[in-house]
């Protein structure tokens, strides 16, 4: 009895943590790229991101930008949709902004960090 | 020459004078020289006193723009920081420059002078003591309000130098610009009262026996010091006015578009804006001159040299305003002009910095706290003159104009120049005023710091502005390279200021107030006449100087001076009083009666304040009301001035009988009326290098003056007004009744004059339309602003007469009427035909 | 032909820009600069060590120093000598360099300072506009270009340290600067004169070309410009943007921003502050003053998203 008690606590005290999205399977130096691109393509003239000037108020701020659950509420929030969103936005007010697909996934990267 | 006044030097024998001195003697003095107490504090002139009122609110400038200075490093640590957003650097970097230079570094040397000079020359006090009483408050009323205008975002954001056409009403429609010029006033005001004080106080209040070449180098340095502010502040009170009326009636004075020209406003402030570096410098040089040699424990080398030195910095520094326009177009042989005067001034610079490297080499130089910031300053302040030397060269200026690289240099001149002086002579005098001395353990922390700091935060500047980057940045792109160079510059920023706190600490925990006696003592061991044992009253008497070094050459002088062995051991009329000399040698010539406390100075210095705070924020009838208050607390602080005494003769100690009362142009009042002409001559002399300069610039938009035969009659009018003021004197002389007439109805007859001469000009010119307009209507309300104090004056005198305070044998205030009211004539003479001349 | 659509800062970096002279008007001050700078340390360094002597020395030594014959020459004879002999090169110098009016068949352009950017107006034989265009500078090299320099407000200054020292631009007054690259790159610049605002953020660049890629520069900007339709250039006749623009070959004439007819083709936007492409010029039309608080250009906040992906889009292909 005692230990059934002990488990369904241990399994509800699990329940409490949410579960953890996949960890970004890229690591610190993509993301380390990433700012810098983001900085030489200009992505502060319509976004906020902590790091980066300007901090443009046009588009959402993009700080936390992790934690959102979706990209431009349409897209699942994961680097691999992020980077194929950065390559190609049409359908929202973002430009689309000519750029490598290392670029992408580095820009990515540094935003799953923000 | 024996004897420059038939005083025969002989007498001097006399002392020190062998009898015991009578115990009331002391009393007396203690009684009519007491110290304040409570509400006292604001009314007292005393220049104990004052002068470390003065030298607190300064030293409070010095730490408050050096937040203002840490702030702007934070923001430049790094590239495309937000700690301060664009509009908010703007007004602080412009704070920063206008602060340190307006408020901090001219204050901070005046008030030394005027709590050191009279105790180096052994004077009572200073000649006007009220004038530096008003000074004192006008700038610290306005400078805090000034201050002020940062916590309200109404700071001006222009830059220290406020070049126009930003900072014309087209591109500054806010008020902040105004706070700047009306701003600026007071520290002009007080600047030029300080000025005035000085030259009388080092000119004709010095010690019996202390001839020219026998005066502390400090003397000779504030007296050309105060020589140079008589010439150059009136260009930029000048620039002021002119920018203030362009801003506020549309006088296009420096509009290209309408006949002006931005770079009039250039040659005008640079004028001032010059030989104001040499103004903070030179007394800073001449505290050094004492510091160095009292370090050593030996006389300094090349007295003579380092007066020639000063003398010939302060000539020359007027010649090279124009390396600050070396990128504006000028012609090349006037650059070139501009270069040589640059590259020659550094020479005196040289003489000084080596005369004091030859005095070390052959005393026994201690390491004590003013040592380090005199050997501190030597290494500082030569490192930026041979940068300055660089830039004097107008190829490679045309690189580093306007970078981080003028930047180092600036900070390197006055920080090695000034500051560090600076804080020598505060652990050097301090001991004068204070019960307790600084703490020497400290004092080598501080220095450390400082040095330190100072060096690691501007040298990296050099570099950066070889690297491309411009001043009076709010931010700048990253990639540039700059970064590092920046955050090393923050980092020692802080480090300095470490070193300040430090300092705030030391001031804190060991400065208490001495102004009078219980000081802390000769703590270093100088030879000059201000370690001799003082109260409030200076020394109990004033003794005959024989040498540079009274202190080092008479062991016994000390002792003597506090028995009244010499001059003046007692009050001779029961009021305050210091002795008159000639100005070469030094021979008494009269007791000059001075005043006690009086509110008059503040009230007149606040309500000063009050009218040019209300013009700023344009409530005008405040401002009528302030003005007129002030000049009713003036005109009443005046009516107190030239009393009758009851002796007609006093003995000054040995039986030597001198005057209490002296006319004419022995009096200390003739000079200080005469210096004064003098400035006002500048600013009229300026007004019209203006309209020749637009002349010259803008010769399209001229169009023909007024005639200058229709003109004769006017300036003919202003002949006789001089004519007028002379004969007044001379029948005042020769004892006629109706002496005074002449010099009064001048001084109403020389305002309608003025006023006709802008009727005839109205009908030519609109001051609004045109540069050459404006410029005329400019020079037209000086004249008229004079002759309205003419009318004052007149009145004044007018009732002086009526009130039988003119005597033939007191007529100081009838003298001084006459020379305001005759220079009125003849500044609306030339007035008159220089504007029709010009272009006709 | 670099990359627009990043950006690195075109001013700095290392070798310091007035220590890396690119042409014949700047290589001489070069040599002065270091002149200068090695013998201010040299200068330093004697008085550092006389100061040493003086302190420190042997006594034979610290009396030697401690007479007036030390001032006289340290103070006087040594500077005059010194001095002396830089003024001369330095007042030789000034006059070598002082931009003389121009010579025939000389390239003309006319700079003026705007608050906070650059207008930059290619002028021919007889000083009529030729070529519009702003905040860059095309030359082609070994040749010299003279600049005549205007101001349309307040005070600036053009320096671009790598070709010239700076002069300064002064309402009322034309000042002459004359430039030559001699070899082909970018050579960054920044406004050197206060000027209020936004003066940190008003860069530029000089571009210089070898013979033929100037040649197309010079033939694409004179080339009559194709017909444009569609969304972009609808919208920006609609909403106001020719009261300040002009684009050759459509109605929009505006004079009082920058002239956009080849705006895709900048290296940057706002002056050097930011990459061009088309996400950029979004920001930058939508909300300029986050950017550049203060600029002239107001906000466009009321596009819709593909309006102003349309307008971007137009701009960017303006090349």
């Amino acid at each position: 009895m005692g230990a059934r008690i002990l488990l369904t606590a241990v399994l509800l005290l699990a329940a409490c943590d949410k579960p953890e999205i996949a960890p970004n399977a890229t690591g610190g130096e993509a993301a380390a790229r990433g700012k810098t691109a983001a900085e030489r393509l200009g992505c502060g003239a319509c976004h906020a991101m902590s790091g980066i000037w300007p901090q443009g108020t046009t588009g959402p701020s993009l700080e936390r930008f992790a934690q959102r659950g979706m990209i431009a509420g349409r897209y699942p929030n994961r680097p691999d949709n992020l980077a194929a969103f950065l390559r190609n936005s049409s359908g929202t007010a973002m430009p689309t902004v000519t750029m490598t697909a290392a670029q992408a996934d580095d820009i990515a990267a540094f935003l799953h960090e923000q | 020459m024996r004897s420059e006044t038939g005083f025969d030097p002989d007498l001097y024998q006399r002392f020190p004078t062998q009898e015991e001195r009578p115990a009331e003697e002391e009393e007396e003095l203690r009684r009519i020289w007491c110290a304040p107490h409570g509400w006292e504090y604001l009314t007292v002139v005393n220049n104990n006193y004052v002068g470390i009122f003065y030298l607190g609110t300064a030293f409070l400038f010095f730490l408050l723009a050096g937040v203002l200075a840490l702030l702007m490093r934070v923001q430049l640590a790094a590239p495309l920081m937000e700690v301060l957003p664009q509009a908010t650097y703007n007004q602080v970097f412009t704070m920063h420059g206008t602060v340190m230079m307006f408020l901090f570094a001219v204050p901070m040397v005046e008030a030394a002078g005027v709590l050191l000079l009279p105790q180096m020359l052994a004077a009572r006090d200073l000649p006007f003591p009220r004038l530096s009483a008003y000074a004192f408050w006008a700038y610290a009323v306005g400078g805090l309000a000034f201050f002020a205008s940062l916590f309200v975002g109404l700071a001006p954001d222009g830059g220290w130098f406020m070049y126009p056409p930003y900072t014309s009403k087209a591109y500054s429609p806010g008020i902040n610009a105004d706070f700047w010029l009306l701003g600026i006033g007071f520290i002009e005001i007080s600047a030029i009262a300080g000025a005035i004080e000085i030259i009388v106080g080092v000119l004709r209040t010095r010690a019996p026996g202390m001839s020219l070449d026998k005066m502390p180098i400090f003397a000779w340095a504030m007296l050309v010091f105060a020589v140079m502010i008589i010439i150059a502040f009136p260009s930029v009170i000048l620039a002021t006015l002119l920018l203030e009326i362009e801003r506020a009636f549309n006088w296009p004075f420096f509009d290209a578009a309408r006949g002006g020209d931005p770079v009039l406003w250039q040659h005008l402030f640079w004028f001032f804006g010059h030989p104001e570096v040499y103004i903070i410098f030179l007394p800073a040089a001449g505290m050094m001159s004492m510091i160095v040699p009292t370090v050593a424990k030996a006389e300094l080398v090349g007295y003579r040299l380092i007066v020639l030195a000063m003398i010939a910095t302060g000539f020359i520094s007027f010649g090279v305003w124009a390396h600050h326009m070396f990128t504006v177009g000028l012609p090349p042989m006037t650059t070139g002009f501009f270069s040589a005067a640059s590259m020659a001034v550094s020479l005196p610079a040289g003489i000084q910095v080596f005369s004091w490297i030859a005095t070390l080499a052959i005393g026994r130089p201690r390491f004590n706290a003013p040592g380090l910031f005199v050997l501190g300053s030597i290494v500082i302040f030569v490192t930026g003159g041979l940068t300055g030397v660089m830039v004097a060269l107008v190829p490679f200026d045309w690189q580093a104009h306007d970078t981080y690289f003028i930047v180092a240099h600036l900070h390197y001149v006055l920080i090695g120049g000034m500051v560090f002086p600076l804080f020598a002579a505060m652990y050097y005098w301090i001991p004068m005023v204070s019960s307790r001395a600084m703490s020497e353990r400290l004092a080598k922390w501080v220095f450390g710091l400082m040095f330190t700091g100072m060096n690691v935060a501007f040298m990296p500047m050099h570099l950066a502005g070889l690297m491309g980057m411009p001043r009076r940045v709010y931010t700048y792109l990253p990639g540039s390279g700059w970064d590092m160079l920046n955050l090393i510059s923050t980092v020692g920023a802080f480090l300095f200021a470490f070193g300040v706190l430090l300092f705030l600490i030391d001031l804190a925990r060991n400065f208490r107030m001495a102004p009078g006696g219980g000081n802390a003592g000769n703590v270093y061991g100088a030879g000059s006449l201000e370690w001799l044992p003082t109260e409030l009253y200076s020394t109990r008497s004033i003794p005959v100087v024989k040498s540079r070094e009274p202190l080092w050459d008479d062991p016994k002088i000390s002792d003597n001076v506090e028995q009244g062995r010499y001059f003046l051991p007692r009050s001779a009329t029961g009021l305050r009083e210091t002795i008159v000399t000639s100005p070469l040698l030094a021979e008494p010539q009269y007791v000059q009666i001075m005043p006690g406390p009086s509110v008059w100075p503040l009230v007149a210095a606040i309500f000063t304040a009050f009218f040019f705070l209300a013009l700023t924020v344009q409530a005008y009838m405040f401002g009528l009301a302030s003005g007129v208050i002030t000049v009713m607390a003036m005109l009443r602080w005046l009516s107190e001035t030239d009393r009758p005494i009851a002796q007609d003769e006093v003995d000054i100690g040995a039986g030597i009988m001198v005057p209490t009362y002296m006319t004419g142009p022995r009096s200390h009042g003739w000079w200080a009326m005469v210096i004064l002409m003098i400035v006002m001559a500048m600013i009229s002399a300026m007004a019209m290098f203006g309209l020749a300069f637009l002349w010259s610039n803008q010769p399209t938009f001229w169009t023909p003056p007024a005639l200058l035969g229709e003109g004769a009659p006017i300036a003919l009018g202003y002949g006789l007004v001089v004519a007028a003021a002379v004969s007044s004197r001379w029948l005042h002389r020769i004892g006629n009744n109706w002496a005074v007439a002449p010099v009064l109805l001048a001084g109403l007859a020389a305002p309608l004059l003025t006023w006709l001469d802008i009727r005839m000009w109205s009908a030519v010119l609109a001051p609004d339309a045109s540069g050459q307009g404006a410029a005329v209507f400019a020079i037209l309300s000086l004249q008229g602003t004079v002759a309205a104090i003419g009318i004052l004056f007149a009145a004044y005198l007018g009732w002086r007469a009526l009130r039988g305070l003119i005597t033939p044998t007191r007529n100081s205030t009838l003298d001084l009427a006459c020379l305001f009211i005759g220079y009125c004539g003849a500044q609306g003479l030339v007035g008159t035909i220089f504007t029709r001349a010009v272009g006709a | 032909m670099s990359n627009s659509a990043t950006l690195k800062a075109a001013l700095g970096g290392w070798p310091p820009a007035v220590l890396d002279p690119a042409g014949p008007y700047a290589e001489p001050i070069t040599r002065l600069a270091w002149a200068l700078l090695l013998g201010g340390t040299a200068v330093l360094l004697i008085v550092l060590a006389a100061l040493a002597v003086a302190l420190w020395g042997k006594p034979a030594l610290r009396k030697r120093l401690g007479g007036d014959r030390t001032i006289w020459i340290g103070g006087v004879v040594f500077p005059g000598v010194v001095l002396t002999a830089l003024l001369v090169w330095g007042l030789w110098l000034t006059g070598s360099l002082q931009a003389t009016a121009a010579r025939a068949g000389e390239m003309r352009v006319r700079v003026t300072g705007e608050m906070w950017w650059w207008r930059v107006t290619y002028l021919g034989e007889r000083g009529e506009t030729v070529i519009r265009d702003a905040n860059e500078l095309h030359v082609p090299v070994g040749q010299p270009v003279l600049l005549e320099l205007e101001s349309a407000d307040v005070l600036h200054s053009f320096w671009v340290p790598r070709l010239a020292g700076k002069m300064d631009m002064i309402p009322g007054r034309r000042n002459l600067l004359r430039i030559r690259a001699e070899q082909p790159g970018t050579y960054g610049g920044q406004c050197a004169e206060y000027c209020g605002g936004a003066h940190a953020l008003m860069g530029f660049v000089v571009v210089a070309h070898t013979p033929e890629s100037f040649a197309r520069w010079r033939a694409e900007r004179l080339a009559p410009p194709p017909p444009v339709s569609g969304r972009g250039p609808e919208l920006f006749l609609a909403s106001g943007c020719a009261g300040c623009h002009a684009i050759r070959g459509t109605p929009a004439n505006g004079t009082a921003g920058p002239d956009l007819t080849h705006v895709g083709a900048r290296r940057s936007l706002g002056a050097g502050i930011l990459p061009n492409n088309r996400g950029t010029l979004a920001g930058w039309i939508a909300d300029s003053q986050t950017i550049k608080p203060g600029n002239r250009m107001p906000n466009y906040k009321q596009f819709s998203p593909d309006d102003l992906n349309a307008l971007a889009a137009y701009m960017e292909s303006l090349k």
